[in-house]
């Protein structure tokens, strides 16, 4: 009898807390807090000191050229320059504060800088057949309980369809032309520190040897009131790409060289 | 007997209090959706045809945007410049941001709102992948924040009908900076850059997949408050394709020296307008 009336009252407990977080309701509880403001904590490299990127020979005869065009004051494989987007996975370099917005559906990634905002859809989605490819790629999401607590901790997201060029940084670092990219990432916080988090990034790309793992951490920054900044890439961009090479903008708006001995352009079309 | 049913009952009051603790933890962590409009999806602006701050007229003079009449005849010389080539006060393309009011035209693929009870995001992939943050958390207006094209919005949710749920997000921008201009046509606002935008968004009563939003623009460019009602619709594919608009990418306009040029298809600068000098290249040696 007691163990029945027990039960029924546990009944009556579980209803109202189904009536109360149902289906309209988003259990943040179940997924970590990442709100706030998230800045790297190292510089924006993907190659760290003492590491070396395992590029296949064609590609390290490419990165050679970029290394030295850069030297010469080119911008080698690297196009940033020109505001186009970063794209995946140098997006996860954070060059300005991150936002992460964490919905059952989708975990939304806002960095302003180039184009650098995810969508990293977690509603169980498979990859579209008609996508059109873009810099950032099309992200794919599945939240892992990893501790068994019941709560999820980590997103594991594969990021394809990505086009080019890309490089991993401003280093002009390349990533494959035929732009066959898949990004892994898994995305927790570090172990007893809710204010850190990892992103440990995996690029299988046909300009390496082989997959490369590097670790990302982002420290959340202490102001819940964070001022979000608005980049807007053009702005006061004094480079400027005409026959297919690069030039720069004077003080005064005038083109002037970039490189040593730089020819001006090919002014044909004017009479 | 007795005694079973006092322990019955005993149980039942520690299971209630244990069941309000677990409720009121929820409640602080939990976001209850259902006491939110569900704005879910992909919103696209309801009048096609070329985007405009005014749907309801055709762009350019037939807007009767409320000008003063300086900022009035700075309009009719930027139609002028455009007519002949130029591009006016037309800002956005050579890639600058749209921002507030503009950018709820609903440019590129259209409009993604994300509510969530301290801020509302909106989402707008326009050439510059701008998000705006509408601050529903009570706060006030900043006093250390950089001006954006975008602004600084806050909003408040509003149970217009007293039904128990928010059906309205009442918006205030300020901050802004520019250039900003209403649409292509280089309607611009006043460079002093003190607009103040109000917004009224909500569900038609009738229609769930149209969304409105009321825009009033108060701005030292005009006479009067400027107030146009902008209407959106729901995708009705659930999982839309959100489109990549890199504003960069095949732009082949070119700024220099305070002048618009163009990019030929062979990769050579040309000019925009009839009889436009080359650019003045004397920082390149010739010799």
């Amino acid at each position: 009898m007691h163990r029945h009336f027990s039960l029924g009252a546990f009944a009556v407990a579980a209803a109202l807390l189904t009536t109360f977080t149902g289906a309209g309701a988003f259990d943040e509880s179940k997924y970590p807090d990442w709100k706030g403001a998230w800045e790297r904590k190292a510089p924006p490299r993907w190659v760290q000191q003492g590491d070396k990127a395992p590029l296949t020979p064609e590609y390290q005869k490419i990165m050679d050229w970029n290394t030295a065009d850069q030297k010469a004051g080119g911008h080698g494989w690297e196009t940033s320059w020109m505001c186009l987007p970063p794209g995946m996975p140098r997006i996860m370099n954070v060059y300005e504060p991150m936002e992460v917005i964490v919905t059952p559906d989708t975990t939304y990634i806002l960095i302003s800088h180039i184009h650098d905002n995810r969508r990293i859809y977690t509603d169980g989605r498979d990859w579209p057949k008609d996508v059109e490819d873009s810099f950032k790629g099309y992200s794919i999401g599945k939240w892992l309980d990893t501790d068994g607590d019941g709560r999820y901790d980590t997103l594991e997201v594969e990021t394809r369809h990505m086009k080019g060029p890309r490089a991993y940084d401003t280093g002009g670092l390349p990533l494959h032309a035929d732009n066959k990219t898949v990004v892994k990432e898994k995305i927790y916080n570090e172990k007893g520190n809710k204010d850190v988090m990892i992103d440990e990034i995996t690029t299988i790309d046909n300009a390496l040897t082989g997959p490369w793992t590097v670790k990302k951490v982002y420290e959340r920054k202490k102001d819940p009131k964070h001022n979000w900044i608005e980049e807007v890439c053009a702005e006061n961009n004094p480079h400027v790409k005409v026959d297919n090479d690069n030039y720069m903008l004077s003080a005064e708006g005038l083109l002037m060289p970039s490189k040593k001995g730089q020819k001006p352009p090919d002014l044909r079309y004017f009479k | 007997m007795l005694g079973r049913g006092l322990i019955g009952a005993a149980a039942l009051a520690a299971l209630t209090a244990l069941a309000t603790v677990m409720m009121t933890t929820g409640a602080a962590q939990a976001f209850e959706d259902s006491k939110y409009p569900n704005l879910k999806g992909l919103w696209t602006r309801s009048v096609q045809g070329a985007p405009r701050f005014d749907t309801s007229k055709p762009r350019g003079l037939p807007q009767q945007a409320p000008l003063k009449p300086e900022f009035q005849k700075l309009y009719e010389v930027s139609l002028a410049d455009q007519a002949t080539g130029g591009q006016g006060n037309h800002t956005v393309y050579r890639c600058l941001a749209w921002g507030m009011p503009a950018m709820m035209n609903g440019y590129g693929t259209g409009i993604e709102f994300v509510v969530l009870p301290e801020i509302t995001y909106m989402m707008v992939d326009d050439g510059n992948d701008s998000v705006r943050r509408i601050f529903t958390d009570g706060r006030s207006f900043p006093d250390d924040f950089e001006p954006t094209y975008t602004g600084y919005s806050i909003g408040k949710w509003l149970d217009t009908d007293g039904d128990g749920n928010f059906d309205t997000l009442e918006v205030e921008t300020r901050l802004l900076k520019g250039p900003r201009v209403y649409d292509n046509t280089g309607l611009m606002l006043h460079p002093d850059d003190k607009s103040v935008i109000n917004e009224r968004i909500y569900l038609s009563k009738t229609q769930k997949s149209v969304l409105v939003d009321e825009i009033t623009v108060t701005d030292n460019a005009l006479t009067r408050p400027w107030k146009v009602t902008k209407a959106y619709n729901r995708d009705p594919d659930p999982q839309p394709y959100w489109r990549e608009d890199v504003c960069a990418e095949g732009n082949n306009h070119i700024y220099i020296g305070g002048e618009n040029y163009m990019i030929s298809a062979d990769g050579h600068l040309m000019p925009a307008k009839k009889g436009q000098k080359p650019p003045d290249i004397r920082h390149f040696r010739t010799n």
